[in-house]
């Protein structure tokens, strides 16, 4: 099957259908991958994110909708949130292998429309319609709206809410009643074009190369992932199931990491109070056998009739812990509010964290907060902030437009208690300065402070030193808190996790996070050999995840030049925990650095942290955009 | 004999759309949901899903409406089948079906599902126990009426 691309352009409404070159996919893959490469050539170096010439790109994972856990797809533009820098974001549900079945692998959108429209692609076609009357809408009303003008109940939708409309700069974009492509503001770039939706319908077959090949791919797969550990767990909780871990191993934000361990929480706040009192449904994106997502209903209190879906781990730390709250129903009330609208959880959490610790701190005062009372836990405080913030209006509407540039409006102590990385919040209801690998590994993530990346899970189970060795290639230390072996273990972390968001698989079907039955490598090339016909190795995956790793590296060197000074957690990584468990851990920076050192040798940069010229010989990657598509 | 045929939780169906991507899969050597034997609808906003597949009814509504005989009813295993030699997808059947069991596809053509000779591989990739192959005598377990409820509550 060859895979197509379709460019389009949003001032002149045309679209260019084109072929996928074979060499591209087997450098690139699909979705981060290519995407990546697509951002590289067809940005002008120093574009404004937010203007007309500032690509949008959308692309499903390579084998998303031919094997199991792959219906994943990604969104990648320069991104408006995080200062200028890489922007890509990875989003679940039924969107993807929808894109597939329609026809399309990737899309690429340039240009602003002259007045508000969403695409309406299917079968091969993409349509430009009116969205006046979506325009003002939030996503659950949006996709009502849209299933009536298309007279189709079936399609699956990718859109924004207020908050891209209003051009908030953690806006997402957003898919169903919960899934969102988030952090780095790529719903912001979409509302700077006026595209409020991209609905899609596919009813065409996908052509594997060897069918009998991949249905026994399909089966082994489906067979390895439901039968691990992990499994049972991950299909009744999701990931709320996280959460007292995270909380009894003292790795929580406790409001905005001042602490790590939140006491009220106990009794309080768990996955299994969520699945007694609040769940009515349990969903799955396309293809998945873990359900891993809820659908739920407040039933009683001042948020009686409150329903969505969700909320994850994150939503639950975020909107609990970081801001002083024990209440599962306000977690709830705001997540519903922040899927309406189109918000991020980690920049809009954290910065309400933030500003409720200025003004326990007496740095702001009702005088800056517009008659807000932002005493910790606050919850009528917590939603008109999220309110202000997708409206544009008062103290959450100045949040949303400047994001981390938010410390300028405030006394300069402020900006201590702002922990930031290359713009972007850093992700507040967890901090893993304990943890030396996850440390590095987020601290250097291209799109800053990123545990989608460089999360490295394994790392907190003590394993022995053998297993490690086996999965990693090299020794590693079992301790949480050495850093032996450590930069290693993030470098391939951040090469898997690459991997993974190129091919479309979900990471949760993958060793990812921490389950080490789980696929692999070795299974991704099952799968691509099968789908492609190719001879894949696990080698040359690895290689695609360095080559798309180093290629974002070469992307932010010319956007911003600042390189190795952003490759630094935030200051609270190198102050002591104050409460058990892991009382006292920190980084100190001398071992840090040395660290970023060894990190940067095994990637083949140099001290600042950018790609040497043999390093992009050798990955195959010029500096001067090719320009194949 | 023990007559199997199919039972539906739709309150356990998530809307992975496993069953289909597995039927395409052996049908039509090809992932091609819009060509399963067997669809999902999803209703209210991702607020219920509901399998869609042929019961293998005692009295099929499907055999009386087609003029060309082209389903019929096997007396042993109670498996209803459809000729494609004969069907000319004139569509009968799918307005007869009580059901909504017969697949039309894009190209109008009429599917009906054949059991998979009685191992479905639809019901062998449900991960929740939606859609089940079981002795009609016997039925399953479980409250057919909750994910109704759950329609109209939980939205």
């Amino acid at each position: 099957m060859t895979e197509k691309i379709a460019i389009i352009d949003l001032s002149s409404e045309q679209v260019t259908v084109k072929e996928i070159p074979e060499e591209l996919l087997r450098m690139y893959l699909g979705g981060e991958g290519l995407n990546t490469y697509l951002l590289y050539n067809y940005s002008e170096p120093g574009v404004d994110p937010l203007s007309p010439e500032s690509p949008l790109i959308f692309g499903t994972g390579l084998v998303s909708g031919y094997d199991v856990s792959s219906s994943r797809f990604e969104v990648t533009a320069k991104s408006p949130e995080g200062e200028g820098g890489f922007g890509t974001s990875n989003c679940g549900g039924h969107w993807s292998a929808e894109l597939k079945l329609a026809g399309f692998q990737h899309l690429l959108i340039k240009g602003k429309a002259s007045r508000p429209v969403y695409l309406w692609v299917h079968d091969g076609e993409i349509e430009f319609r009116d969205a006046a009357f979506l325009w003002g809408h939030d996503t659950y009303e949006c996709q009502e709206l849209i299933q009536d003008d298309l007279g189709d109940t079936q399609v699956k939708i990718a859109m924004i809410g207020q908050a891209g409309e209003n051009l908030v700069k953690f806006a997402n974009v957003m898919h169903g009643l919960k899934r969102a492509a988030g952090r780095t503001g790529m719903g912001c770039v979409m509302g700077s074009k006026l595209l409020k939706a991209i609905v899609v319908r596919g009813k065409q077959a996908l052509q594997p190369h060897d069918p009998e090949r991949l249905l026994e791919v399909f089966k082994n797969h489906y067979k390895q992932i439901t039968s691990t550990k992990i499994y049972p767990v991950i299909s009744r909780y999701g990931t709320l199931t996280i959460f007292c871990v995270a909380n009894q191993s003292g790795t929580m934000s406790v409001r905005n990491n001042q602490s790590n361990y939140f006491e009220e929480a106990e009794g309080h706040l768990d996955d299994e109070i969520f699945e007694e009192q609040y769940k009515t449904k349990t969903l799955a994106c396309y293809g998945c056998p873990l359900r891993c997502s809820h659908r739920y209903k407040i039933n009683s209190g001042p948020y009686m009739g409150t329903w969505g879906e969700g909320p994850e781990f994150y939503m639950m730390a975020g909107f609990g812990p970081a801001v002083g709250n024990a209440d599962w129903d306000l977690i709830l009330a705001a997540n519903t509010l922040i899927n309406r609208y189109g918000l991020d959880v980690g920049s809009s959490s954290g910065y309400i964290a933030w500003l409720m610790e200025l003004w326990q701190r007496g740095i702001i005062s009702e005088k800056d907060t517009g008659g807000l009372n932002l005493e910790w836990g606050n919850k009528e405080s917590i939603l008109t902030l999220l309110h202000q913030m997708a409206r544009n209006e008062g103290l959450g509407g100045m949040i949303g437009q400047r994001a981390s540039r938010a410390t300028e409006e405030f006394k300069p102590e402020a900006a201590k208690y702002l922990y930031t990385q290359r713009g972007m919040m850093h992700e507040s209801p967890q901090n893993f300065r304990a943890a030396r690998a996850t440390a590095l590994g987020e601290a250097t993530g291209n799109r800053g402070s990123d545990h989608l990346k460089g999360r490295c899970s394994l790392e907190f189970f003590g394993m022995p030193p053998e297993v490690l060795e086996k999965i990693y290639g090299k020794p590693i230390a079992s301790a949480l808190n050495s850093w032996e072996g450590k930069p290693w273990m993030a470098a391939w972390t951040q090469n898997f996790t690459t991997v993974i968001d190129s091919l479309g698989y979900c990471k949760f079907a993958t060793i990812w996070p921490g389950s080490t039955h789980n696929l692999n490598y070795g299974n991704f090339c099952e799968t691509l050999n099968a789908v492609k016909g190719w001879d894949i190795t696990p080698g040359e995956l690895m290689e695609i995840g360095e080559r798309v790793w180093s290629l974002q590296r070469v992307f932010i060197q010319r956007e911003t030049g600042a390189l190795r000074e952003h490759d630094i957690p935030p200051s609270i990584y190198f102050q002591p925990q104050p409460l058990e468990p892991l009382k006292g851990e920190k980084l100190d920076h001398d071992s840090y650095n040395q660290a970023l050192d060894e990190y940067y040798e095994i990637r083949g940069w140099t001290k600042d942290g950018a790609p040497t010229d043999e390093t992009l010989v050798k990955l195959k990657l010029d500096k001067k955009p090719t320009n194949l598509i | 004999m023990e007559q199997k045929t199919f039972f539906i939780r739709a309150d356990y169906c998530t809307g992975c759309e496993l069953c289909q991507i597995a039927c395409s899969m052996v049908k039509e050597k090809a992932p091609n949901p819009a060509r399963a034997r067997i669809s999902i609808k999803r209703l209210v906003i991702d607020g219920l899903m509901i399998p869609y597949i042929c019961l293998n009814c005692k009295k099929p509504a499907c055999i009386e409406a087609c003029r060309r005989k082209a389903i019929v009813k096997d007396a042993k295993t109670g498996w209803v089948t459809i000729d494609k030699e004969k069907c000319n997808n004139c569509a009968l059947c799918v307005g007869a079906c009580p059901f909504s069991a017969l697949v039309v596809t894009p190209e109008k053509e009429i599917l009906l599902c054949d059991v998979c000779g009685g191992s479905p591989k639809c019901v062998e990739v449900c991960p929740t126990g939606a859609i089940q192959f079981v002795d009609r005598e016997q039925g399953v377990e479980g409250p057919t009426d909750r994910a109704a409820v759950n329609m109209f509550e939980a939205t």
